[in-house]
């Protein structure tokens, strides 16, 4: 059967981007060497400037930089007041202040070493990159498309979540209706009671618009759920996921890795298994599904790649070496030919995917091309 | 009770057992592991959406009609407005009290259904998505899975039990997410941080510090919100809820609707 879904160069399927993402973020994870975590970082941010739509959520890339300059800037904070002062070169004093009995232990204030500085920075700068890869995963990846992707087995809950998305707007058009018209009643519209008088109304008619929803959908044929129909996958999907949660807190609290790993991957395997079934049991179809290619396909992998690149080094010199730098003694961090083997997997959805091309918009206002003349026809008008 | 009643009480016994492991995990993780603080909470963050997406496939999918889904979306969306109103200004969070009285009304699976879908569509709106996502999730439904298994009252009783129920589940929420991240947001080398070596008494006395000197405003604007949200808002709203829960009928499949209270 010939896919459906028609495949351009610009478009990937959303949770290719989201694989990559999450591929990049882990191995972030795996080091603190700065000049690495850097290099990610302005690959990242470049395939996003590159390759982001014009759609809102594309703007998001801005919210998680400042997010990531936050969390450096408060746990530096934190370093600089009450850091425990491990190392030698210190580089300023600040005055101490001892805590009450029941806070033993902790003095606030104190000297502040350039070796506890660096190596909060650095910790710092992987938590940031981490973010900054959701970020990009959030900006590349439109979520609706990610939405319509979802397993079979989730076709309800993600038809709550549409209807939550599309009734939002409506909200806030109804909750200033009901503002305006108690404006036009010459009512107050201050304080607390506010709150109840215009929230009351709007909420009502929220809760009848639902049944109006109601009626809608179940005419048009959302109301098949008769029973349970993922009844049969139910007991393998709760095994499994129990499966893979003792797997990770094996993980975390022994040194049995290879048990508690494979209990995770069997885990994941066999609730992946239970949702195919599951899915297979409801029979929806969607219109114009996402198609998955070869170019999704190794947008994953590459990212899965710089994961597995990373966490094989990690393993092989555990002791740390070029991934994670001495910060005591201070040492100028190394890099290593399978960083650059990571920088360029991460900028390796670039080859894959092309541009968009800019939007002709109907109004002359927002037109790119007639935009770009601008600046020339000011130019002229200036010069006459 | 039906056979799907049993099974959804599973399902959400696995989300409580998961939760709990996933929020305990600073108490467990030890350093001779190789898993460092950074990277615990993301791994959980791959696996708990899968906890989710069993619960609520099970629960929006084997457990509601199409009314009660309808009812859940809109919900949401009211919450979803709600979010970034409230975001920012010192834990006035204004979506708890909704979900805590929807889950007093509709029940504790419709409940956990509308906390876990409302973190979800807000933070696509506000593209909030991110590692703390599922724990959110997980969080704002279990605040409205208990809402639904609170003891049975009426009138000023029942106003009384919300509003405490509302102050506790504010200050859980807290903690319980602030414990979660907190190795991940200070880092180590601090006096505060987690310390993987150390005992879990340690570190649970490490992290009152910490969140009694960051932590505490937040939680207590919160609970106080829900707290005057249900004073204001709770006894039209329950009103409001039972009246469109009568006119649906809100039943599980196969029973019959109930009377009129």
């Amino acid at each position: 059967m010939a896919p459906e879904g028609t495949t351009t160069l610009t478009t990937l399927h959303p949770w290719a981007w989201w694989c990559w993402a999450i591929g990049i973020g882990i191995a972030v994870s795996g080091t603190t060497n700065p000049l690495l975590l850097a290099l990610i970082a302005t690959a990242m941010v470049v395939v996003v400037m590159l390759r982001r739509s014009s759609a809102p959520w594309a703007r998001s890339v801005k919210a998680y930089l400042l997010l990531s300059l936050f969390v450096i800037g408060m746990r530096v904070f934190f370093q600089v007041l009450i850091g425990s002062g491990s190392g030698d070169t210190v580089l300023f004093a600040l005055p101490e202040i001892p805590l009450p009995e029941w806070a033993a232990g902790i003095r606030l204030g104190g000297p502040v070493t350039a070796e506890g500085l660096v190596r909060t920075l650095y910790d710092a700068l992987r938590l940031a990159v981490m973010l900054l890869c959701i970020g990009a995963a959030n900006a590349l990846a439109n979520p609706r498309r990610a939405l319509r992707s979802v397993p079979a087995a989730l076709y309800e809950a993600s038809v709550a979540v549409v209807v939550a998305l599309s009734v939002a707007p409506q909200l806030i058009e109804s909750a200033q209706r009901v503002r305006r018209a108690r404006r036009l009643r010459g009512e107050p519209a201050k304080g607390l009671g506010m709150l109840s008088t215009v929230a009351m109304p709007v909420l009502g008619d929220a809760i009848e618009r639902s049944i109006s929803l109601a009626a809608g959908m179940e005419s048009r044929g959302f109301a098949r759920t008769r029973g349970l129909p993922i009844r049969g996958a139910l007991p393998l999907m709760l095994v499994s996921v129990l499966c893979s949660v003792l797997g990770l807190f094996l993980l975390l609290s022994s040194t049995w890795w290879l048990l508690a790993s494979s209990l995770l991957v069997a885990g994941l395997l066999g609730t992946a298994w239970g949702f195919h079934r599951a899915g297979r049991a409801l029979r929806v179809t969607a219109h114009r599904p996402d198609s998955w290619g070869w170019r999704e396909t190794l947008v994953g992998v590459s990212g899965i790649g710089a994961a597995v690149l990373v966490l094989a080094l990690g393993w092989l010199d555990p002791s740390g070496g070029a991934l994670h730098p001495s910060t005591d003694p201070l040492q100028w961090p190394d890099l290593t030919v399978a960083m650059l083997v990571v920088t360029a997997l991460t900028l390796a959805p670039l080859l894959l995917t092309r541009a968009r091309a800019l939007q002709t918009v109907a109004s002359v206002r927002h037109d790119t091309r007639v935009r770009s003349l601008r600046p020339q026809v000011q130019q002229e008008l200036a010069s006459r | 009770m039906t056979g799907s009643d049993r099974r959804v009480s599973a399902a959400l016994v696995v989300a409580l057992v998961a939760g709990v492991v996933a929020f305990a995990w600073p108490l467990f993780l030890r350093p001779e592991s190789g898993i460092s603080a950074a990277q615990a909470p993301i791994l959980f963050a791959l696996v708990l959406p899968l906890v989710l997406a069993i619960v609520l496939s099970e629960l929006a999918g084997g457990r509601m009609d199409v009314k009660a889904l309808a009812m859940l979306g809109v919900l949401a969306a009211v919450g979803t407005i709600l979010r970034p109103l409230s975001a920012g200004t010192a834990g006035f969070e204004l979506i708890f009290f909704l979900m805590i009285l929807a889950g007093r009304v509709f029940g504790a699976g419709f409940g956990f259904a509308l906390g876990a879908i409302t973190l979800f569509t807000s933070a696509l709106i506000t593209s909030g998505v991110g590692p703390w996502l599922p724990y959110q999730m997980l969080t704002a439904g279990f605040v409205g899975l208990f809402a639904g298994w609170l003891p049975k009252a009426t009138g000023r009783a029942e106003l009384l039990i919300l509003a405490t129920y509302g102050m506790v589940s504010a200050f859980t929420y807290g903690w319980l997410m602030d414990f979660s991240f907190w190795p991940f947001a200070i880092g180590d080398g601090t006096q505060l941080s987690f310390d993987p070596s150390a005992s879990p008494w340690e570190n649970l006395h490490r992290f009152v510090l910490f969140n009694l000197a960051t932590s505490m405003g937040w939680n207590l604007g919160r609970a106080l919100t829900n707290a005057v949200l249900v004073f204001l808002l709770g006894a039209p709203l329950l009103r409001l809820f039972r009246r469109t829960a009568r006119q649906a009928a809100f039943v599980p499949l196969g029973s019959t609707a109930p009377l009129a209270e």
